[in-house]
């Protein structure tokens, strides 16, 4: 078994490139990844993309973005699961290092939100959870997460206003964050003030549509001779119930605390050891359900801890202090490999926004839907 | 633009459970969900039954979509309601109800519904809806 680094990284500003291609933001993003990394050769080209098939029209994607990015010959593998998309790719990519298959993979994450209407990529967005039953009813993303939200506030009794202090911490995370699609403050009050989109959600509990790509070079440590921005201690993932409702309890996130126990099981690190953490939080219920899923605020408690003042960078872990999915964007495909590559900077001290000095563990995040699957990835400073 | 994506085969599969509320059982483990897979998820077990959910249900939650995309724009507000039917928890929609006379807690029966037209095949889409069981004043 081999020691496994991130050894490259490229990240590209979340937001509406109107004159890029999906293939150029992808090239964009694998080339600052390879410069950095400055590998001589590639054996995988592993590309997460969750929307290109009906954004762009492509399948075969990884063998069209080797060749274009002139990487003609390398392994070309798309790998899709959803919104976790990201960290599938990542764990794929691992498991070909760690085994010896492969001795160097790029990941490229790319997905284009504004080729079409808003109204059409909603629709597109709905076919995260499970087709069976909501192809039928059409009625969008938002709507589980507007069932699940006046759960947790009838349940808990929170207030509206103090799930409004999540979406705020982000946009001020996101405020410094240059790669970020949404950099700008915003009062807590601001967020029951905007659009309703399903009620009780509303636009700024939401995530903004942009396009965006980020890659990592995932490497053999021995073949780039101790370099690398961080070591992937491990990957864990699980599959969950396809509806949070057919758990006994549909706001924790069944299949999150499964990956969760497999990777206490295989490391021993738990969540409290973590200092930097890039969370899923598609909506600001889903970063409440996240929060507890995995211990670190207690049951119905996490809005409230927010609102004290947990999370932000003081904090063991600070989370998402890219902006999150809330303000960094969610370019669908892409956002795992963000989170992982923006995590490995944070550990390489090369993070450009706020920062945690000395982080030596992060963990990234990722739920699609609301639990059909989620995976985490582990880093670890070199 | 008409997104076709649900096909008419896949309508004529699934005309059980959207035209009737069937589950499965596990014979293993005793677990309901819905709409049938192929092995319990909860247990993995092969051996279930199919069970047609009767009733009335009690609303868990409801949200209120306003902003509804592409085709069903037309249909909002759509709302939208977790019901507890023996047991087993389903994601519907609801109707006969305006907004402000949700409450979590009451009582809903599901009713057959006129859903939308499907305007290149000119099949017009039935499903089960919920509404609230009307109480008079006196039995509250
Ligand atoms: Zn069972």
């Amino acid at each position: 078994m081999s020691d496994v680094v991130i050894s490259g990284t490229g990240i590209l500003k979340v937001g509406r490139h109107y004159s890029k291609s999906l293939k150029d933001l992808a090239a964009e993003a694998a080339f600052e990844a390879l410069d950095e990394s400055q590998v001589d050769s590639v054996d995988y080209v592993i590309v997460s993309s969750s929307l290109s098939y009906t954004e762009v029209g492509q399948l075969g994607l990884a063998g069209y973005i080797s060749s274009y990015i002139g990487l003609t010959g390398a392994r070309p593998l798309s790998v899709e699961d959803g919104e976790a998309s990201g960290l599938a790719a990542v764990e794929v990519a691992t498991s070909l290092v760690k085994s010896g298959l492969a001795d160097n993979v790029l990941v490229v994450g790319v997905d284009k939100l504004t080729e079409f209407t808003s109204g059409r990529v909603y629709e597109d967005l709905q076919k995260i959870y499970d087709s069976e039953v909501f192809l039928l009813h059409k009625v969008g993303h938002a709507g589980l997460a507007g069932l699940l939200m006046r759960m947790y506030m009838e349940k808990y009794k929170v207030s509206r206003e103090e799930l409004s202090y999540w979406p705020a911490l982000m946009h001020s995370h996101a405020k410094e964050n240059p790669h970020a699609m949404l950099r700008f403050a915003i009062d807590p009050s601001a967020v029951e003030k905007s659009l309703i989109i399903a009620d009780p959600i509303t636009l700024l509990d939401s995530f903004p549509l942009g396009d965006g790509a980020a890659a990592v070079v995932i490497s053999n440590e021995e073949v780039v001779k101790g370099k690398g921005l961080a070591k992937v201690k491990a990957c864990s993932s699980s599959s969950g119930l396809p509806n949070p409702f057919l758990q006994e309890d549909p706001l924790k996130i069944g299949s999150l605390i499964s990956a969760y126990q497999k990777l206490v099981e295989m490391t021993g690190i738990k969540a409290s050891d973590i200092d930097v953490m890039e969370i899923h939080d598609s909506f600001t219920i889903t970063a409440m359900m996240i929060l507890e899923s995995l211990g670190l605020s207690k049951e119905g408690k996490a809005a409230k801890d927010v609102a004290e003042g947990k999370y932000g960078k003081d904090s063991k872990p600070a989370v998402n202090l890219s902006g999150g999915l809330k303000a960094r964007g969610h370019p669908i495909g892409a956002t795992g490999v963000y989170m992982v590559a923006e995590l490995s900077r944070q550990l390489a001290g090369t993070f450009k926004g706020v920062s945690v000095p000395d982080a030596s563990r992060a963990l990234a995040v990722q739920v699609n839907g609301f639990g059909s699957s989620s995976r985490l990835v582990l880093l670890e400073r070199r | 633009m008409v997104v076709e994506d649900l096909s008419v085969p896949a309508f004529w599969r699934r005309r059980t459970s959207y035209y009737r509320l069937v589950a499965a059982r596990c014979k293993k483990c005793g677990k309901l969900h819905y709409p049938p897979g192929a092995a319990c998820p909860y247990c993995g077990s092969r051996e279930l039954e199919l069970i047609e959910l009767k009733g009335k249900g009690i609303l868990e939650s409801y949200s209120v979509i306003y902003s509804a995309p592409g085709e069903s724009r037309g249909r909002a507000p759509i709302i939208i309601g977790v019901i507890n039917m023996n047991g087993l928890r389903i994601v519907s929609e609801l109707t006969d109800v305006f907004p402000d006379e949700l409450k979590v807690g009451i009582e809903v029966e599901p009713v057959l519904r006129r859903m939308d037209e499907d305007s290149n095949k000119g099949i017009i889409r039935y499903a089960i809806k919920f509404r609230p069981i009307l109480v008079s004043k006196s039995e509250r």
